[in-house]
């Protein structure tokens, strides 16, 4: 024990001889200053997964809504005549940055391979920028002839907003067709 | 606070079923499943005459408030059924008068006449075979303009 005693009162007094109080506060300094940092270092990004490149957090992975909004394969697309907003810099329920999301829109209805049932969906288009020129898209499944003219998605829905140029479309979905033919 | 944030739009929601539930309870005369003809509403009119149905200017003419007045006026109830959006909607003509009763119901129950006969299949299909094209909006304007037209 007499040992022991001995060896902390020499360390003890070897610390004291060759440190300052001035640098036990720079040591501390340091280390706070150090922690606060640490998290802004780019190792911790890369542990919190793969880039999600810009998808909605509730379109990745779950099983109701299946597949990648920036794919034309993409189920809410099925009935869509556009470039995709995912693709641009928004979503597929939000216009991107600098441009008005139009309230006028083509309408129709897509299965969810999710849950095998109809949604109706919103194609609102994006406008007020020229055309995104990203991941060009055209099913338009259940489109009739220009002689149907409500039925025809061949016209520029940028309508009732400042501006007629059409950027890219989303696609909203407004609720499930229940007991209606599409 | 996060809490506090979060409450608005689950009260928001709350109020929304309500107001859905409420309005389930209202009578819709000619209209046998009032869900489907809001459905057939969304995907056949919503779009260019808004959810709130009041309109874009020059395509798709407000119904809100507006619609049910033709009922009454010399003509207008025959225009209602020529119409290129009613005549050329992809729907048979009872889902389409269906969705005409429910029309003007939803959006203009104040203009209706209170002796309103709702729209039945045979008179959608006799109307729609006479559809209006770019005629539409001068005779609308020539119903409104009649004398004795509710304003």
């Amino acid at each position: 024990m007499i040992d022991l005693d001995r060896l902390f009162e020499k360390s003890t007094r070897n610390i004291a001889r060759r440190t300052s109080r001035r640098s036990l506060l720079s040591l501390t300094g340091k280390l706070i200053a150090g922690g606060l940092a640490l998290p802004l270092l780019p190792v911790e990004r890369a542990n919190a997964g793969p880039p999600t490149k810009g998808k909605n957090a509730s379109d990745t992975g779950a099983p109701i809504d299946p597949g990648d909004p920036q794919s034309c394969e993409y189920w809410r697309y099925c009935a869509i005549d556009g470039y995709l907003c995912s693709c641009c810099g928004g979503t597929t329920s939000s216009c991107p940055p600098g441009t008005e999301m139009s309230p006028i829109t083509w309408i129709g209805t897509c299965i969810n391979p999710g849950d095998g049932r109809a949604y109706i969906i919103s194609y609102n288009d994006c406008c007020g920028r020229s055309s995104c020129g990203r991941c060009r898209c055209n099913r338009n499944e259940g489109e009739r002839p220009m002689v149907r003219p409500q039925a025809n998605n061949d016209i520029n829905w940028c309508l009732g907003t400042q501006s007629a140029a059409y950027h890219c479309s989303t696609a909203i979905i407004l609720g499930t067709a229940t007991g209606s033919k599409p | 606070m996060r809490g506090g944030r979060l409450m608005l739009p689950a009260l928001l929601v709350l109020l929304a079923s309500a107001a859905a539930a409420g309005g389930s309870n209202i009578t819709f005369i000619g209209v046998a499943q009032p869900e489907r003809a809001r459905v057939n509403w969304v995907l056949k009119c919503q779009g260019c005459h808004r959810p709130d149905g009041s309109g874009s200017p020059h395509t798709a003419p407000a119904l809100a408030g507006q619609v049910a007045r033709f009922v009454g006026l010399p003509g207008g109830r025959e225009y209602l059924g020529r119409v290129p959006g009613v005549a050329d909607a992809a729907l048979d003509n009872k889902e389409l008068a269906e969705l005409l009763n429910w029309t003007l119901q939803r959006f203009d129950r104040g203009h209706l006449p209170p002796n309103f006969r709702p729209y039945d299949a045979a008179e959608l299909a006799a109307l729609r075979r006479a559809p209006l094209r770019t005629d539409a909006s001068q005779m609308r304007r020539t119903i409104l303009q009649a004398p004795h037209a509710i304003r």
